[in-house]
């Protein structure tokens, strides 16, 4: 192998340099090594070449021309209903450049066979151990010719991580080799990189394989998680237009992500504005609709000759979610404390902003500070969150305290800690949030980051309250759409039982949600 | 001292569409130019759905109203307007008109007879610009809280409706979320917080208002006053039973115009009952309604005739033939000025028994009610009345006086004189 490595060196050369040499180096030195051999160099000069240079599109493409030339071909497989032995790829997903899903079939006569995916640029990633295999009855049906024999679990669905960046839209193969010891290689349809659908298409496959999670557990998990923080860091703060002058040091910002219905950001202003509470906070809109962005510098500089009261807007250079939209807000925020605020909530009247800052104040230790949230015909939204699962479930729901219920109920008329409260409305201390993080970013724009925010708190020793006091309107569901939260949330709640189911049955053991409890004084009913 | 200076607004110049609010608004604004001590402004919304003109002038919404310097037009595009949350999409009208001519002319006094076309918001910016000036609003219907053309009559089955709730607005547009009532609610209502006093001109109209969460101490009932007519309309010609009753307004289902006609139908054939229609906006029904009515008063050709629309002056001489005046509403109206225009020519009114006209019009003593969108109850109720002229000199001698303009303004001009003194008291108190 003495030769091949000083070949092997050049051929790592010629990637960066010479295209001629490259090509007279393959047929010259390499073409005529058996195919194990090559398939031995391929992986290797892939996983190498990349090291020294960082990866490029460039890089990529002759990588590829590399993997062309050495790679064994296999004969590509047929899919007919006579043939015992079928592959399939159905989609290959780019979650990143680095890590990628692909779901597809494979049907052989026995169980045991290996399932190896290339990359255009020759890194072979062997599934076989690691893809969620399971039964498809459509494929059952096609073979139903053939008797009963084959491979019982032919779907396969899978994430997977590459050495180095993948750079191409097309070129990826899958070989099946089967445990009798046949071989066939399809091409992939070509990779899909939008953040967006790949995130919808996986979340549908979850919602297909659910319970038991174990999808979601060994594959979807990864994948989400790398998707959401790729969509949240292509996400960056474009520009900030400040209208009028808000104060130069608050005590309070308040930030409102503004999400498709522009019109609440006349209804909140205009409740703002006859209050003067609200003139001493800064108000930090940020705009997650990204394409409404001239639609509502228009309407924001009308408006604010109108209501006179001085607001910043935060124009990301892309969409990213509640938790991504807090995020910007934040980092232009200038306030000691937060009040994090959903666009379609509306004050009931003046006063609720130093109602909530006094009483944080006067807290010993308070995480997160909610407020009494209604509906529009005067029943609760919201008087502080607790967890909830049915007897005999593993996975814990998020559960509103007497919710429904009329604005005067008294159990809700009574300040207190519990569990967490919404981040519909919710007042922390800056220090305090950044200490544990903020909102998490893992959750597809889902009804858990508020809930996960105040167990960080609680972790980290603070306890969250409910002011009866603060009351405002919150018309659920009207901003972040409810259709596009279906399947998502049935993963996010997974999630977070996941991450937090511990200390969530460690909390409920001691929390009464039907009852207020009053601290250190027991349950008053 | 100096004049005081009240700036009417209006959402509609009565030369450019009929309609009573407007009638009222002009004849309002030509009683003060009339009265000592007081310098009225009267600002009429003018839009391409009531004018053919569009904006008079570049550059600005307003122009002059036939040469007269206290009169002004003000041009707002008709799809600039939010018929659901009642304000104009265009803020500067707002923020640069409407403040440039309130501040050119400095009324102490706003009052305002509608803001439709306009916009709610008017009501934060005069408080805004002009914080020392008193702001009233005479509410003329009930589009602050209905959606529904501001009749308060549900959208199914036309049942009136005493109470809005987002939820009970919903169901009469189910493609408009409980949400979206309570945001336009709470917008309204946060406009109207700028208000020093709301006038209405029924008690009827206030209760709803009160309902709805206007504030006890600052509405109040102030009945329409109105100008005597030039002539009163003498007795009807000498007739053995008094069977001529007339219908005036527009013709619609609102107005009651099927209950009338389903009513002649079912008259007895010894009834010798006739009604005059003088109805105008005809052709702004829909068209099976304009078909329907076409068909209908056709059949009862010989109980029924259709004289079409009619100019004010005109009312004395075609009151001159007619006995009775028949106000058959299906919703609430407000105060109906044709039962003032009756009164004013002695006639007895056969009036629904709800809202503005059984606030109006007392049973028994200058009128009849029957039971509102009851055709079998007006039919029962025309049959007794148009039998026994004693019932109708009787009627006719209980009938007093309708509210005069003098009165009228000399109530407005103590609370105006009121409202100032308390607005000073906040703005320096302030």
């Amino acid at each position: 192998m003495a030769r091949a490595t000083v070949a092997e060196k050049r051929l790592r050369k010629a990637l960066d340099a010479d295209e001629h040499e490259l090509k007279a180096l393959l047929r010259e030195e390499f073409a005529g090594l058996a195919a194990e051999q090559r398939a031995e160099l391929l992986q290797r000069v892939a996983k190498s070449a990349v090291k020294g240079n960082g990866g490029s599109a460039a890089l990529s493409a002759r990588l590829h021309g590399v993997r062309e030339v050495l790679r064994e071909r296999l004969p590509i497989c047929v899919v007919d209903e006579r043939q015992p032995i079928g592959l399939a790829v159905e989609q290959i997903l780019a979650i990143d450049e680095r890590s990628f899903w692909i779901s597809g079939w494979a049907r052989e006569e026995e169980a045991g066979g290996r399932i190896v995916v290339v990359s255009p640029e020759g890194h072979r990633v062997d599934l076989s151990k690691r893809a969620f295999r399971f039964e498809r009855p459509d494929v059952v049906q096609f073979y139903a010719g053939l008797g009963r024999a084959g491979d019982r679990d032919q779907g396969f669905t899978a994430f997977f991580e590459l050495p180095a960046s993948s750079r191409l839209g097309s070129g990826w193969v899958v070989e099946l080799h089967t445990a009798a010891g046949a071989a066939v290689e399809v091409q992939c349809p070509p990779v899909n990189t939008d953040p967006q659908a790949v995130r919808t298409t996986i979340l549908g496959e979850l919602g297909n394989h659910a319970p038991p999670r174990r999808l979601a557990a060994e594959h979807g998990r990864h994948a989400l998680s790398r998707l959401q923080e790729r969509i949240v860091g292509e996400a960056e703060i474009d520009s900030v237009d400040t209208y009028g002058e808000p104060p130069e040091l608050p005590e309070v910002s308040v930030i409102i992500p503004l999400y498709r219905r522009l019109d609440f950001l006349e209804h909140q202003l205009l409740h703002f504005s006859i209050d003067p509470e609200l003139a001493e906070a800064e108000l930090v809109y940020v705009l997650d609709s990204v394409e409404q962005r001239e639609e509502l510098a228009a309407r924001a500089r009308e408006l604010f000759a109108l209501y006179r009261l001085p607001f910043r807007v935060v124009n990301p250079t892309a969409g990213s979610g509640f938790a991504g939209a807090n995020r910007h807000g934040v980092a232009v925020a200038s306030g000691r404390k937060l009040l994090l605020l959903n666009s379609d909530v509306i004050p009931d009247r003046p006063g609720w902003l130093g109602e909530m800052c006094r009483f944080y104040d006067a807290g010993e230790r308070i995480g997160a500070l909610g407020a009494k949230l209604l509906y529009e015909d005067d029943s609760l939204q919201h008087a502080g969150l607790y967890f909830h699962r049915l007897p005999g479930t593993e996975v814990w729901e998020n559960a509103h305290r007497f919710k429904g219920l009329h604005r005067s109920f008294p159990a809700a008329a009574v300040a207190q800690p519990v569990p967490a409260v919404t981040a519909a409305c919710a007042l922390v201390d800056r220090e305090r949030y950044e200490e544990v993080g903020g909102l998490p970013l893992h959750y597809v724009q889902g009804d858990y980051e508020d809930s996960e925010l105040c167990l960080r708190l609680a972790e980290a020793g603070y306890e969250n309250w409910y002011l009866p006091e603060a009351e405002l309107y919150h018309l659920e569901g009207q901003s972040y759409v409810a259709e596009a939260r279906r399947g998502l949330s049935d993963y996010n709640m997974w999630l977070h039982s996941e991450l937090w189911g511990e200390e969530i049955a460690a909390t409920m053991e001691r929390f009464d949600p039907h009852a207020a409890t009053v601290a250190g004084q027991g349950v008053r009913r | 001292m100096s004049d005081l200076r009240v700036l009417y607004v209006v959402h509609n110049h009565p030369t450019l569409h009929p309609g009573g609010a407007e009638a009222y608004a002009l004849e309002l604004y030509e009683a003060m130019r009339e009265t000592p001590g007081v310098e009225p402004l009267l600002l009429a919304r003018i839009g391409t759905n009531v004018a053919r003109r569009r904006v008079a002038h570049p550059g600005t919404p307003f122009s002059a109203v036939n040469g007269d310097p206290g009169q002004y037009f003000v041009f707002t595009e008709t799809e600039h307007f939010d018929f659901f949350t009642l304000t104009s999409r265009d803020k500067a009208l707002y923020t640069r008109h409407l403040t440039d001519f309130l501040l050119a002319q400095r009324p102490d006094v706003v009052h305002l007879q509608h803001t439709h076309f306009i916009g709610v918001d008017l009501l934060s910016q005069i408080r805004r610009v002009l914080p020392e000036a008193t702001i009233v609003y005479t509410l003329h219907e009930f589009l602050p809280i209905c959606h529904r053309d501001g009749q308060m009559v549900r959208t199914f089955g036309d049942e009136l409706c005493a109470e809005a709730s987002p939820r009970r607005c919903n169901e009469c547009f189910p493609e408009l979320s409980p949400q979206a009532f309570f945001l336009r609610e709470r917008f309204v209502k946060g406009h109207f917080a700028n208000v020093d006093r709301f006038l209405a001109p029924s008690a009827q109209l206030m209760d709803k208002y009160l309902r709805w969460g206007i504030p006890e101490d600052r509405i109040e009932v102030e009945e329409y006053g109105r100008r005597e007519p030039l002539r009163r309309a003498g007795d009807p010609a000498a007739m053995r039973t008094p069977t001529n009753i007339g219908f005036f307004g527009q013709l619609s289902r609102f107005k009651g115009a099927e209950v009338m006609l389903d009513a002649m139908a079912m008259l007895d054939p010894e009834c010798e009952a006739h009604l005059w229609l003088h109805g105008a906006n005809l052709e702004l029904q829909t068209p099976e309604f304009q078909e329907e009515f076409a068909v209908r008063s056709d059949e009862l050709r010989d109980r029924v005739t259709f004289r079409g629309p009619y100019d004010h002056d005109e009312l004395p001489r075609l009151m001159e033939g007619l006995h009775w005046v028949v106000v058959p509403s299906i919703w609430w109206e407000n105060s109906p000025l044709v039962i003032q225009e009756a009164f004013f020519h002695r006639r007895p009114i056969i009036a629904s028994d709800v809202g503005g006209m059984a606030e109006k019009v007392a049973d028994g003593v200058d009128g009849i009610h029957f039971r509102a969108g009851d055709a079998w109850s007006l039919a029962r109720t025309i049959e007794r009345a148009t039998a026994s002229p004693q019932l109708w000199q009787e009627l006719r001698e209980g009938i007093r006086e309708p509210y005069a303009m003098d009165a009228h303004v000399e109530r407005l001009l103590e609370l105006y004189a009121e409202d100032v003194e308390t607005r000073k008291a906040v703005v320096v108190g302030g």
